[in-house]
């Protein structure tokens, strides 16, 4: 069986700063032997905001039928979820905000409904990253989008001790990142050891 | 007579956060105030692209009903957001409407061409209304900087939070103890101060 990773580009720029460091931990991760990756653009995905109708704690499932469906399977197939977004207004950009806010469906389905949300077997093994860039520099100015992300890794089965986290800050411009001294190199090491991580835990 | 807006970014219609705004607008009414209610699920807008025109221009290139609802917003004397907290956040349709914002920012931050005199800030007052399910201590926390940003755009000062955990507990906002009270207290008291008089 690959390893596999499925990486989410939330900002609404293509190929800015976040996108950028998503590439690099992807590339670092499949360029390793038996590892599969894939990247989804939210923006070009058609995932529109939670609709707060609280269906899914009657039946598990989300009754909106748009880009979500197919990926909420794939969020928990995935033995590494990426998140990268940068900082809007202090926060996820909406368009994160609105994958974040869909992933609700496991919380109903474990804590309403009390179903496991991945199977007893993979409980443990799974790994989150989030890469976050923020244009301002302030020690506090990606907290309110790690209590968002913390959330959304929480109720996709990943605990939170498995939560790596890359944050870039005074990357405001896009190509920023690539001229901040560390951040590419930090970013391959992430993925270089997130599968190394997932070898041990998994296995041959 | 004071004019009061409240912007509900709940996509569920009549649950607990629009009925806690209901409430305080219910209280500014008494007041006396002129009161208008928005609720962003009726209106039509797309997210921010992140285009960083506005950067350079201060205008926002997206035509759509986000931009005039802003001015709109700027241009009350109290100004209610409500949006419960959706996974330590406040929803996807007010974080929207907060990015597209962005052109304020870029003129009064980046581009020196919006200045807020304090008088201004004084007389243009916001408050953050607020429900969540949980009663983790610190719920609320994340969605505060967001308003905050939001706020500092439009020229407000944010006076103050009206936020109500514990509703999975209480069953609801109509059965909660103090939050439909306090709300509504809140919004006698803050339209039966100042304004434009």
């Amino acid at each position: 069986m690959p390893i596999t990773a499925l990486g989410f580009a939330g900002s609404p720029r293509r190929h800015g700063n976040s996108e950028t460091l998503l590439d690099r931990v992807l590339e670092a991760m499949a360029s390793e032997p038996g590892v599969e990756v894939e990247k989804v653009v939210l923006v070009d995905a058609d995932v529109r905001p939670c609709r707060g109708c609280n269906i899914c704690e009657k039946t598990g499932d989300c009754v909106q039928k748009d880009g979500m469906i197919p990926l909420y399977d794939r969020i928990l197939e995935a033995d590494c979820v990426l998140l990268a977004a940068p900082v809007y207004c202090m926060g996820l950009p909406a368009q994160a905000k609105a994958l974040v806010d869909r992933a609700q469906v496991y919380r109903s389905r474990r804590y309403v409904l009390g179903w496991p949300v991945v199977p007893e077997e993979r409980k443990g093994k799974r790994l989150g990253i989030y890469l976050g860039t923020a244009g301002q520099d302030w020690e506090y100015v990606f907290d309110a989008t790690l209590a968002s992300v913390r959330c959304f890794m929480h109720v996709a089965g990943i605990r939170e001790r498995d939560l790596a986290t890359l944050l870039v800050r005074s990357v405001d411009e896009s190509g920023a990142v690539k001229r901040y001294p560390t951040a590419l190199d930090d970013a391959a090491a992430l993925g270089r050891n997130a599968v190394a991580t997932l070898r041990e835990r998994l296995g041959p | 007579m004071t004019r009061v807006m409240g912007v509900s970014g709940s996509p569920h219609r009549r649950g607990n956060t629009e009925t806690l705004l209901d409430a305080f607008l219910g209280g500014a009414r008494e007041a006396g105030a002129g009161v208008e209610k928005v609720v962003l699920s009726d209106l039509s807008y797309t997210s921010c692209r992140g285009c960083n025109v506005c950067h350079r221009t201060g205008i926002c290139v997206v035509e759509d009903e986000a931009i005039p609802l802003l001015e709109a917003m700027a241009g009350v004397d109290l100004l209610a957001l409500a949006s419960p907290i959706y996974s330590m956040g406040i929803t996807a349709e007010l974080k929207g409407l907060v990015d597209r914002a962005q052109y304020l920012w870029a003129r009064r931050f980046s581009l020196g061409t919006l200045d807020y005199p304090p008088e201004h800030l004084e007389s243009h007052r916001g408050v953050f209304l607020s429900t969540a399910g949980s009663d983790w201590p610190g719920v609320f926390d994340a969605a505060f900087p967001v308003v905050q940003a939001l706020f500092s755009g439009l020229g407000f000062s944010y006076v103050e939070n009206l936020v109500y955990d514990s509703m999975d507990r209480h069953g609801g906002v109509r059965r909660h103890p103090t939050a439909l009270a306090g709300a509504r207290a809140a919004g006698r008291r803050l339209a039966g101060e100042g304004g434009a008089d």
